[in-house]
């Protein structure tokens, strides 16, 4: 089921990330089915799901936060083992949620964050901190959400690993922050870091991704480069009847190398076109005068439900 | 690690002022106690547990009325309700504030994170047990009697054994539990309970106080040594519990 034709087996190597076998159950829920991942030294890759499709549970294992029933991981070429602390040597880590102590000031918190790494690393987190405009001599409980993420931002972003693994880093964050994080993310990414982001809102990190995860009830339904993905919803024409019926017979009646894929679901088709330009589709359709009109167009697609279900054909939330 | 150490220092001054309060009252009533011994005996007659203790002072003095005061009631009730308290919070204290997942996710191994969480609570509870024990004497003094420093020190040694335990086996439930009012309430609950037991003639031989009372501590400070058998079986508890704790943190999801 998995779609990775456009994507390379990466050895284990500097920054790069290998998974073999891994799965985890929590009781009957299936978190994690096995699964195998290779993700290549720099660049940033997207992981993306809706929630409860495993993501977290993936970038928990990773670390050697959650231990996993099967499977190995390697980070940076380095195996995971025991309870995966030469691991944590060589990443930083942001969880997609968390608690702070709120009579602490910001600068102390950052600190606790950075416990394990050198000193240099905390002034680089503070100087990042500082520059999200951060009061860190402020308690924290006194920070709003958006503040404390940016200060999880910049604790991950501190020290100098070749693996940073962020967990819906941008959520809680207005407009204007969510583009200075996915700029420092970039311009990380170009100095050879891997980034593995994970976020349950398409079109929110994946302009910054080189390459795109996406999961679903444990596994990785989809694993192909942001170009791919954006170019395919670009091409997507959804057409919708206020009956069944019109739309396999629409189908029926297009010529096959006016689209890509199709996919009939009751009163709607779904065209994914050979081309960026609907209009000739569109032409073709307007002179099928015995079916009736479509009561709505749809073209382009970029909600992550959307692109589950016309992409991949599932129901992704 | 600093806040924690100063997070600790913070509980273990307050606990150590608490104490020292306690002890500089009693001691100060030391003199009117023995001014009215007769009377406190015939008060004290309807409970045979509260009047051994009594007899035991009348006979031994100032020290055993020391271990009664000191070690038996301030060591004893506010002690393991410090340790106790102290524990609960350790390791669920992280998990309801939702600090667990970074507190695991940095560069430190599992077991130097429960290692230190574990010393520190165990020091946090035994060195204001130690440094109160300490101005014994001097408070003695003001009372016209006094008491060796090495009898204090085997008193302290074999107290803060006793609350580590309460704290080890404590701690084991806060690797396992997320919440740690409720891991407190139950270990308060039997803790106290386990007191009110000691006054029971009948079912006094249940409490674990037994083994923390006036004539526990009477008896090391007549017998200069320590009752080896039973710090054998509490140091080996501690290490039952910090084991069995640890092999749940270990395994712990955040």
């Amino acid at each position: 089921m998995t779609e990775s034709s456009t994507i390379p087996q990466a050895p284990p190597g500097p920054g790069s990330i290998r998974v073999r076998g891994l799965s985890k159950s929590f009781g009957t829920n299936q978190a994690l089915c096995p699964m195998d991942l290779d993700i290549q030294g720099g660049g940033i890759v997207g992981l993306i799901g809706p929630n409860g499709s495993g993501k977290s549970t993936l970038m928990r294992s990773l670390i050697g936060l959650i231990r996993p029933d099967a499977g190995s991981v390697w980070i940076d070429g380095l195996e995971l083992k025991g309870d995966g602390r030469n691991i944590r040597e060589r990443l930083t880590y942001a969880p997609g949620e968390m608690g702070v102590y709120r009579e602490m000031r910001g600068r102390d918190h950052l600190d606790w964050f950075l416990r394990g790494r050198d000193k240099a690393t905390l002034a680089r987190a503070q100087e990042l901190a500082t520059g999200f405009g951060l009061p860190l001599e402020r308690r924290m409980g006194s920070y709003s959400h958006g503040m404390k993420r940016q200060l999880v931002f910049a604790a991950a972003m501190g020290p100098d690993v070749p693996v940073r693994i962020l967990d819906e880093i941008t959520e809680g964050l207005d407009p204007s922050r969510r583009t200075l994080v996915t700029e420092s993310l970039r311009k990380d990414a170009l100095t050879g870091t891997t980034i593995l982001l994970s976020s349950h809102h398409f079109g929110e990190v994946d302009r910054v991704c080189d390459r795109i995860l996406f999961m679903r009830q444990g596994q990785i339904i989809a694993d192909t480069k942001a170009s791919v993905i954006h170019d395919r919803a670009a091409r997507l024409l959804r057409l919708t009847w206020n009956s069944e019926g019109p739309a396999q017979s629409v189908l029926d009646a297009l010529p096959a190398n006016s689209y890509d894929k199709a996919r009939v679901d009751g009163t709607e088709l779904v065209l994914e076109l050979t081309q960026p330009d609907p209009r000739p589709t569109l032409a073709l359709l307007e002179k099928l005068t015995d079916l009736p009109a479509p009561a709505q167009v749809q073209f382009g697609s970029s909600t992550l439900k959307a692109i589950y279900r016309d992409l991949y054909g599932v129901e992704g939330t | 690690m600093r806040r924690d150490l100063i997070s600790y220092a913070i509980f273990s001054l307050f606990l150590f002022f608490m104490l020292e309060g306690l002890l500089y009252a009693a001691i100060h009533w030391w003199p009117a106690f023995t001014e009215n011994m007769g009377a406190l005996k015939l008060l004290a007659a309807p409970l045979p547990i509260l009047g051994e203790q009594i007899n035991l002072v009348d006979k031994l003095g100032a020290p055993a009325y020391v271990a009664g005061q000191h070690y038996f009631k301030a060591c004893n009730i506010l002690g393991s309700t410090a340790a106790v308290l102290f524990a609960a919070n350790a390791i669920a204290g992280e998990a309801q504030r939702g600090t667990l997942e970074v507190w695991l996710a940095r560069p430190v191994s599992r077991l130097r994170l429960y290692t230190e969480r574990f010393v520190m609570g165990q020091l946090a509870v035994g060195i204001p047990v130690f440094l109160s024990s300490m101005t014994v004497p001097y408070l003695l003094e003001t009372v016209g009697t006094s008491m060796h420093y090495t009898d204090l020190l085997r008193c302290s040694v074999y107290q803060a054994i006793f609350l580590g335990t309460l704290f080890s086996i404590t701690f084991a439930f806060s690797a396992l539990g997320q919440q740690p009012l409720k891991i407190a309430f139950i270990f308060l609950f039997l803790t106290i309970a386990e007191f009110a037991i000691y006054m029971v003639k009948t079912i006094t031989h249940y409490s674990i106080f037994r083994w923390a009372d006036i004539q526990t501590f009477a008896a090391i400070i007549g017998s200069n040594t320590m009752p080896m058998d039973r710090v054998a079986i509490m140091l080996a508890i501690q290490a039952a519990a910090f084991a069995t704790g640890f092999a749940i943190f270990r395994r712990r999801n955040p």
